[in-house]
């Protein structure tokens, strides 16, 4: 009885039982897999301008993230859209939920152009405000 | 150790017992029981630390606030304007390369000297104002995000018409 009881732990108190360690690790692994691949799909590979000032993202806005590539290409939340189905999706979405914020991620480089026609659209559906998204910078 | 626990009888089936019960021998034997943990807790903290270091690089981004105005042409406003009139307008072109800002003095400015002089503006005269930022076709983004910057930084608010 006595070489069971060692056996099964009660003899070797100085083991560090590492299981709910790994669970807990693995669980962390897991969350960030999963935030990462959300952040790709939110954030097209686009060079954002730098502001020296800007507001934090919070937790709890869930926005419609609108990608406008250096050559005027149209993505919403990470999906590629042409300028036809464009208004299209973002009216039907800001119908469903008016309050949500709309943020623009836009190449640096890109010209105006190639943005304003989008702010006017937006405007024209009734959207008063809009988020531009920069790189934090000095 | 008796030569007795050493030797078994022959009559006596072999079990555990008979076997010599070495305390350091059954601890050494009970701490390999199992797969070795080690390696895989080693990956995996180290997988784990790579990917809070790549989402705190990817968060290193912020947001600035812009109206949209109803009206584009604030010359046109009679009603209907959704906005107060803007206190200070800019009008951001492009001339041989670079970027001008027509709307602060009598002449156009370089768009880095306009900045400059919204930097410096006094606090009390800045704040509440609003800057509504007209620009080219050919005007980059980022030119217009500075100037906006500038007046952020100035607690202005900010119309892109």
């Amino acid at each position: 009885m006595r070489n069971r009881s060692i056996i099964s732990g009660e003899g070797a108190g100085a083991r560090i039982n590492v299981t709910p360690m790994i669970d807990v690790v693995m669980v962390l692994i897991v969350f960030y897999l999963l935030v990462g691949q959300l952040a790709i799909d939110r954030k097209a590979s686009i060079d954002l301008p730098i502001s020296a000032i800007g507001i934090d993202e919070t937790q709890e806005s869930d926005p419609i993230v609108v990608g406008i590539t250096q050559s005027g290409s149209l993505t919403i939340n990470g999906v590629d859209f042409d300028a036809d189905r464009f208004v299209g999706e973002i009216e039907g979405m800001h119908a469903r939920s008016p309050n949500t914020p709309i943020r623009i991620r836009a190449h640096r480089d890109a010209p105006f152009g190639h943005i304003r026609p989008v702010m006017h659209q937006l405007r024209d559906i009734g959207i008063s405000g809009v988020e531009l998204v920069t790189e934090r910078g000095s | 150790m008796s030569e007795q626990q050493t030797r078994p009888t022959p009559l006596t089936p072999p079990t555990r017992r008979s076997r010599p019960l070495n305390r350091r021998n059954v601890l050494t034997r009970s701490s390999r029981f199992g797969p070795n943990m080690t390696p895989m807790v080693d990956v995996t903290l180290v997988i784990l630390i790579f990917f809070m270091a790549s989402a705190s690089i990817a968060g290193h981004e912020w947001f600035l606030r812009a109206q949209l105005p109803e009206v584009q042409d604030p010359d046109l406003v009679s009603s209907g304007f959704s906005l107060p009139t803007p206190m200070l307008s800019a009008e951001l072109f492009v001339r041989d390369g670079a970027v001008y800002v027509r709307g602060f003095g009598d002449a156009p400015r370089p768009i880095g000297a306009v900045i400059e002089q919204i930097r410096n503006m006094d606090d009390e005269l800045a704040a509440g104002l609003i800057l509504g930022i007209r620009a080219g076709d050919d005007v980059p983004y980022s030119a217009v995000v500075s100037l906006h910057d500038a007046a952020a930084f100035r607690e202005m608010r900010v119309a892109i018409r």
